[in-house]
């Protein structure tokens, strides 16, 4: 049996993006030095609205990557997932403030494996981590320092998040159960 | 069998062929002293004066005679010797054994075929050693034919090799008349065959493997009519694997020479599609041919161009073998399969007479040999071959006998075993 | 976790067609981790592979070896010329001492045609087959699908031209395996030395000037002089006039059209000086580089899908 639950709407989901395009800017006083990089897949198209939200405030255009960290799971052999997505970070991340952006934060290893793959590319002055859920149960020492929703949620539970650009609506539910 | 070398032996109720009278009846055979004292139904003996051999249902057939075989003594007596040779021959069925001179040193002298001989006395089957037609095998200097045939020799050949030049074939064809011994003849130009592995056709252009050209034989197998044609010679052409070769003999009889030949069962039972496992027990020469060759040579046998059949055991070590197809030594053994694997092909598959192939192992090979054996005739000495043609067998390499394992057959489900052999007179194999 | 269907890759022919697709999926993610700085990734941290070369050869061996390291595997090279493994010097006993080491992965180069289809029934972990004897050569073959994939985005109703010495060639055996397999029309421009006995079944021409206005790939093979126990070709001059790409020949080729070979080159021979420093519009017909580029990633999306 599966019980699913709406948490956020295109709306909600719509106002989130914007206020944490905001707090981006107030707390780095100003898009210089920004890069984004998302992370494959859905953290990609919500990078790709935070860069343009900023571009509609301040007119300035932010240099925005993928990321696949297929490459550096932790994990790998235990799982099937055999094709890995594009990386693509055409940029220089030397000395900028790279705003790592994901849909949903969990046990923390997805990050972790995507900061070693960041530090492959360069050093950046710093790395802060977006992400549009965070539904606890953290296995490692990771903090979000931007979080649309905080949803405390069980093991056995499962949050679907869908993207227009991925999957043709924007939405989060919960889902209970198999 | 020591226990039982001094007791007669009585064959119970077997369906006994005999190519000599060319008729298959059931009936008694009694050997006293290892010679054959009667054939005739129920014969009774005292309670312990003979072994008793229930052979009701089983085929009672004269010992095979195999006429080309490598028993690689005296030089390699690692991979085979006289006295193990001649147990994997009872083992097969075989009383007869007519082996090759490529040995080291080659049998190309009056003392090496006394070797032979002398050393064959003790041995469970009969040995005629084949001499070389040329010394060592060199293919230039003729071998002292008159001298090798007053001493013992069934025939002479170069086994293995092949005499590149035609005067010296010419003029050994020549002097062969003299003698009246076949001419066994390994039909090879080594110069078509240099590097090759396998039968040239689709599956060694597939299989990266260098080709050997069919008229790599052919070529030579024309050339040696012409010769005899000539010379009178009588000439045998040995392990034929060749559609080309099958039908140039069929003329060459046809038109009434003196020429008989014989195959192999390998070169009966597989095709070159078999090479693609690369499995070097398959690396024979000559080598494996195509499904057309081997249907060809089917027809062969079963319309009588083909004489006889010979197994070509070709004893290897393991070294030899379990290495690259390229490194792998030609060669595969052949005398413990000799019939079943005949068998199999033949009598199962292509539903020739059980009495045909047995002429085909023993009669007819004997009479190229020009030989007493073949046969089962009272006052005789015994060389009899008991079988089983309902029994079927996986082939393991654990069950061979002789001293190499490099057995083609390995895996294979062949019908026909071998019950009983009695050699020379006596029980010199048993199945278990 | 092998994602592929099979232990190993010992042929081009067993490749089913979901592990080529597989593998020619994940080549580009290599393809992108080698243009960065820093072209390593950790994924393969822990594994060992050995390079177990009989046969000398450098591009191969190097491919494999900065597939291996650009993904955090161990790999050591084991050369030994077949020469000194004889008869009575089993292969079996090399790779046994090899096995006790606790090796993940074997990577095989033989002189000797189906050697590693024997040592793959052999050892129980996966055998890489980077080219035995004249019998195959599959991740060479799945590096030429690839650049095919890149250059044109399709591979149905292509039509190739393998050019050269189809006789003694493992690249020419398995590129066609693998050139049909994907439904291209593939023609064998040879002169009757480097064929087999019967050609009737294949299609074939002797002078590479009847195809090289129509076709779209020219893959040109090696003129393998030190494969050849006997030579029978009669010279450089006979070849220049019915098989080497000059200037001339280049220069019919249609729009779109590239040229391959497996590398090194034997300038001169197959390929003239000229066609080899070309630059401008013909230059970028020629894709030996590229396919050098790509046979990291090949390799590297191979190792991946195997190990990872």
């Amino acid at each position: 049996m599966q019980e699913k639950a709406q948490i956020l709407s295109e709306n909600d989901i719509d106002r989130i993006i914007k206020r944490i395009s905001h707090e981006i800017l107030e707390r780095n006083r100003g898009s210089e030095s920004l890069v984004f990089i998302g992370l494959q897949k859905r953290g990609v198209p919500l990078a790709k609205r935070i860069a343009e939200n900023i571009k509609n405030f301040e007119g300035a255009e932010i240099e925005t990557g993928k990321l696949d960290i297929t490459f550096y799971r932790d994990d790998i052999g235990k799982n099937i997932k055999p094709t890995a997505q594009i990386t693509d970070i055409s940029f220089d991340i030397e000395g900028k403030n790279v705003i790592l952006v994901d849909d949903v934060l969990y046990t923390g290893r997805t990050v972790r494996a995507a900061l070693d793959a960041i530090i492959d590319f360069g050093r950046p002055k710093s790395i802060q981590l977006v992400v549009l859920v965070d539904r606890g149960h953290r296995e490692l020492p990771i903090r979000a320092d931007y979080v649309g929703k905080n949803l405390p949620t069980s093991h056995n539970e499962s949050v679907e998040v869908k993207l227009k650009e991925t999957d043709g609506e924007d939405s989060v539910t919960l889902v209970v159960g198999e | 069998m020591a226990k039982n070398e001094k007791k007669n032996i009585l064959i119970k109720s077997g369906t006994i062929i005999d190519p000599a009278k060319g008729n298959e009846f059931v009936s008694d055979i009694y050997i006293k002293d290892g010679i054959i004292a009667g054939i005739k139904e129920n014969i009774k003996t005292g309670e312990d004066d003979a072994v008793k051999i229930d052979a009701e249902g089983l085929i009672v057939s004269p010992g095979f005679v195999d006429m080309h075989v490598h028993l690689r003594d005296p030089g390699s007596e690692d991979e085979e010797t006289i006295e193990t040779g001649a147990l994997a021959a009872v083992k097969g069925g075989v009383t007869t054994v007519a082996c090759m001179p490529n040995t080291n040193p080659a049998i190309d002298s009056d003392a090496l075929v006394k070797y032979i001989l002398e050393k064959s006395q003790d041995a469970a089957c009969s040995i005629l050693p084949v001499a070389a037609m040329t010394r060592d095998l060199k293919g230039k200097d003729i071998t002292g034919m008159g001298i090798l045939s007053e001493t013992g020799a069934a025939g002479f050949s170069d086994d293995g090799k092949c005499v590149a030049d035609s005067r010296v074939m010419y003029e050994i064809m020549r002097y062969s008349t003299q003698f009246g011994l076949p001419l066994i003849l390994h039909e090879e130009d080594c110069f078509l065959s240099e590097g090759g592995l396998m039968h040239e056709g689709h599956y060694s252009s597939m299989l990266g493997l260098e080709g050997i050209s069919s008229l790599s034989e052919n070529v030579m197998i024309a050339r040696d009519i012409m010769l005899a044609r000539k010379s009178g010679a009588r000439i045998h052409i040995t392990h034929l694997s060749t559609r080309g070769g099958v039908e140039m003999i069929k003329k060459a009889k046809g038109e009434g020479l003196n020429i008989t030949c014989d195959v192999t069962p390998h070169h009966l039972f597989f095709n070159d599609s078999y090479l693609t496992s690369f499995n070097t027990n398959l690396k024979v020469k000559p080598p494996i041919r195509s499904e057309e060759d081997r249907k060809a040579l089917l027809s062969g046998v079963k319309e009588g161009v083909i004489d006889a059949i010979a197994s070509d055991h070709a004893p290897h070590l393991d070294t030899e073998k379990n290495t690259t197809f390229k490194l792998a030594s030609f060669g595969t053994i052949g005398l413990e399969t000799l019939f079943a694997a005949a068998y199999t092909k033949l009598c199962l598959e292509e539903k020739m007479s059980i009495s045909q192939l047995v002429n085909s192992i023993t009669i007819l090979p004997a009479k190229i040999l020009g030989i007493d054996a073949g046969k089962i005739e009272v006052g005789k000495t015994a060389n009899i071959t008991v079988i089983d043609t309902d029994a079927e067998e996986e082939i393991k390499r654990e069950s061979f006998i002789s001293k190499s394992k490099n057995s083609a057959f390995i895996g294979q489900k062949l019908k026909g075993k071998i019950i009983y052999t009695i050699s020379k007179g006596k029980l010199a194999y048993m199945s278990k | 976790m092998n994602m592929l269907s099979k232990k190993s890759i010992v042929d081009a022919g067993s490749l089913e067609p979901e592990d080529i697709e597989l593998i020619l999926s994940n080549a580009d993610s290599f393809l992108e981790i080698s243009r960065r700085d820093v072209k390593k990734v950790p994924t393969l941290r822990g594994k060992t592979v050995i390079n177990l070369f009989f046969e000398p050869s450098t591009r191969t061996r190097t491919s494999f070896e900065i597939a291996a390291k650009r993904l955090s595997a161990d790999i050591i090279n084991f050369s030994s010329s077949s020469s000194s493994l004889k008869k009575g010097e089993s292969i079996i006993d090399t790779l046994k001492t090899i096995l006790s080491m606790n090796v993940d992965l074997i990577v095989i180069r033989h002189s000797d045609s189906g050697t590693v289809k024997m040592i793959d029934r052999f050892v129980d972990i996966p055998v890489i087959n980077a080219g035995d004897g004249k019998y195959q050569h599959p991740t060479q073959a799945l590096l030429d699908l690839y650049t095919i994939q890149k250059r044109f985005g399709k591979f149905e109703g292509l039509k190739v031209a393998i050019v050269g010495d189809f006789l003694d060639s493992r690249v020419a055996r398995s590129d066609m395996d693998l050139f049909e397999k994907m439904g291209m029309e593939v023609t064998i421009v040879a002169p009757t030395m480097f064929l087999p006995e019967d050609y009737s079944e294949m299609n074939v021409r002797h002078n590479i000037d009847e195809v090289i206005k129509d076709t779209d790939i020219l893959y040109i093979l090696r003129m393998q002089l030190e494969r050849q126990d006997r030579k029978f070709y009669p010279s450089v001059m006979e070849y220049n006039r019915f098989l080497t790409l000059d200037m001339k020949r280049l220069e019919e080729m249609k729009p779109g059209s590239v040229v391959m070979h497996p590398g090194p080159v034997n300038r001169g021979t197959e390929i003239t000086d000229e066609v080899m420093d070309v630059g401008g519009t013909l230059g970028e017909k020629i894709a030996i580089e590229e396919q050098v580029t790509y046979g990291v990633a090949i390799r590297m999306a191979i190792l991946y899908l195997i190990l990872g």
